[in-house]
């Protein structure tokens, strides 16, 4: 296959994007064409090692024969029924989120959002059960759950924006990890807590243990429920299926995404017993989500990801990459857990001016705040990628490390 | 212009031409054949040392997978242990519980008047919900290391993390720094089984 695409090539694309699309988005200057494992191939041919997979979208890597093959088979047998009927991928899939995780039901979405959203809807029905009037949720500041109106106001940074307001009621934030506030505000009206095990998009920045055993505690005492957003941590991320797995709890819904599709759009929302039941016929639907092509590729990701030797893999080769970045020139800190790494960069080290210039030199990570690079490669890879991304950002480093 | 012989002669001279060009064709041939040969058996040579080589790789992996497998069935066994453990303490428990009902019950039966009250709360798992009162601005000064000394929470942490894969070593790190226990043998060898 060539490298070179026959397309309108990156000029065209620009012009049509400023004239066409809405101004959502601020993109790096690269036409991507081709990918393969754990490479990209922009229009002009140049080759890049993927350290972003889409945020953690492809673990498995991009095209992975695997999710190909199964959205091929789906594909032309049967695209799509809606929810109105059974379809078989959907129901096989369910029972291994359901199985492998906290073995209740699950609802099937299209994005990370929408099962945020859902389990929302849960989080507050199972609150009026328990006759809370006006039910309150809590998170943490700088947690991300999505940009749809209910997790749009779970996520407190963004919710700020007046702009785009009024925002939904019920919601309150409160500072990352701190089990004392946490406890404070669990009150009996309270629906849940929804946090990230680790947040991703604030950059990387695990919820500690204390604050986690704080969170199931005042759940406990309240009869709230405990949601763990793992859009970003699932799906084998951080060495375990579920983050949740190496934390000292257990929470009483999950949400996943991202990686979950293995490049195709899906989310679920998986319930424990304690949640289950709570919806019922009408309260929630989605004309598109469940649908066979999307399960069926999630359930051969699911299939690669849910092994023991490959979540080992990523576990030991997370601790390697953290050990390669550690004590690099530039480098302050490492943070995170499996291959789901934030490098703290050293004040006056601007994240985004390396991110651009580690794009140049081949490398594909982003700064999701000024003094951090997100590295969140495929699950796939060996230690021969993580060598070549550590070699390229210490070189760039070099570069913008204060003297 | 080349002179042309007699017939006869042209024919011998053909004749001895095709017996030439015949030797030289089959010698090519030959060679060729033998130049073939061996690049055949050099190319059946490589493949044996390619099969012999993917066979050695996919018994190492193989031994590998048998050995994350024969980790993974003995932490199962180890949980499935303690289940049955927790599962007897809780019987037990139970056990005491129904005779202190049972006495209970004796000791309101023997004093019937006492004065009716609102209706004992029913055993659950918490029993002392906080009044809201209790949610006030003041902060609910909890100490930093309040995981220190949690065992539910460390066994549920090691619990759950050998079933995700982690190695004995990995867990026990986790409990050291997470929960500042020293000692984790105590929780390894009840999930994991003793080290062997």
């Amino acid at each position: 296959m060539s490298d070179v695409a026959e397309g309108i090539g990156l000029g065209g694309t620009q012009a049509l994007d400023e004239r066409y699309l809405m101004r959502t988005y601020k993109r790096a200057p690269v036409d991507f064409v081709r990918g393969e494992g754990p490479l990209l191939w922009d229009a002009e041919g140049k080759r890049y090692l993927d350290f972003l997979t889409g945020i953690s979208v492809c673990s498995v890597g991009h095209c992975h024969p695997d999710v190909i093959k199964a959205v091929r088979e789906q594909t032309q047998r049967l695209m799509h029924v809606s929810n109105l009927f059974y379809t078989e991928p959907m129901a096989q899939l369910a029972e291994q989120l359901s199985e492998s995780s906290l073995g209740g039901r699950v609802f099937f979405a299209n994005s990370g959002t929408e099962a945020n959203e859902c389990a929302i809807k849960i989080a507050r029905k199972h609150a009026h059960g328990r006759g809370v009037a006006n039910p309150e949720i809590v998170s943490f500041e700088s947690d991300f759950h999505g940009r749809s109106y209910g997790a749009l106001a779970a996520t407190p940074a963004l919710a700020a924006n007046e702009a785009l307001g009024p925002m939904l009621p019920g919601f309150r934030a409160v500072p990352r990890s701190d089990a004392a506030a946490l406890r404070e505000a669990v009150g009996e009206n309270t629906a849940a807590v929804l946090i990230e095990p680790i947040q991703g998009e604030s950059g990387v920045f695990p919820i500690t243990d204390e604050a986690l055993l704080a969170a199931r505690e005042a759940c406990d005492e309240v009869g709230a429920l405990l949601i763990f957003d793992e859009i970003q941590t699932g799906m084998g991320r951080t060495g375990s299926l579920w983050a949740y797995e190496q934390t000292p709890v257990r929470p009483d819904v999950l949400t996943s995404a991202k990686g979950l599709g293995g490049g195709f759009p899906i989310g679920a929302c998986v319930t424990g017993p304690v949640a289950a039941d709570v919806l019922e016929p009408g309260d929630h639907g989605s004309t598109f989500a469940a649908g066979p092509v999307a399960t069926a590729a999630a359930l051969a990701v699911l299939a690669i990801v849910d092994d023991p030797v490959l979540l080992r893999h990523v576990r030991e080769l997370g601790a390697y990459l953290c050990e390669g970045l550690d004590g690099l020139e530039g480098v302050r800190e490492t943070r995170g857990r499996g291959l789901m790494v934030g490098v703290g960069l050293e004040e006056g080290v601007d994240a985004a001016a390396v991110t651009a210039d580690l794009l140049e030199r081949g490398l594909v990570v982003n700064a999701p705040r000024p003094d951090t690079l997100r590295l969140l490669p495929p699950l796939v890879i060996d230690s021969d990628h993580v060598d070549l991304a550590v070699g390229l950002i210490s070189e760039s480093l070099l570069g913008f490390a204060p003297r | 212009m080349r002179r042309r012989g007699k017939p006869s002669d042209i024919r011998k001279d053909q004749r001895a031409l095709r017996t030439d060009t015949a030797e030289r064709l089959e010698a090519i041939v030959e060679a060729a054949e033998r130049a073939a040969q061996g690049v055949i058996d050099d190319a059946e040579a490589q493949a044996r040392r390619y099969l012999a080589q993917a066979m050695a790789e996919a018994d190492r992996a193989a031994e590998g997978r048998s050995d994350e497998l024969y980790d993974l069935i003995e932490a199962l066994l180890g949980q499935a242990v303690v289940l049955r453990q927790e599962a007897e303490r809780l019987q037990a428990t139970l056990e005491v519980a129904r005779e202190r009902i049972d006495i209970g019950q004796e000791v309101s039966e023997e004093r019937p008047s006492q004065p009716e009250g609102p209706a004992a709360p029913r055993l659950r798992a918490v029993e002392d919900r906080r009044a809201p009162a209790e949610f006030s601005p003041e902060p609910v000064a909890e100490p930093v290391d309040r995981r220190r000394g949690d065992p539910a929470g460390a066994r549920l942490l090691a619990t759950q993390l050998a079933v995700s894969g982690s190695s004995r070593e990995e867990i026990a790190e986790r409990l050291r720094n997470g929960f500042e226990i020293e000692d984790t043998d105590a929780i390894l060898d009840a999930i994991l089984g003793p080290e062997a």
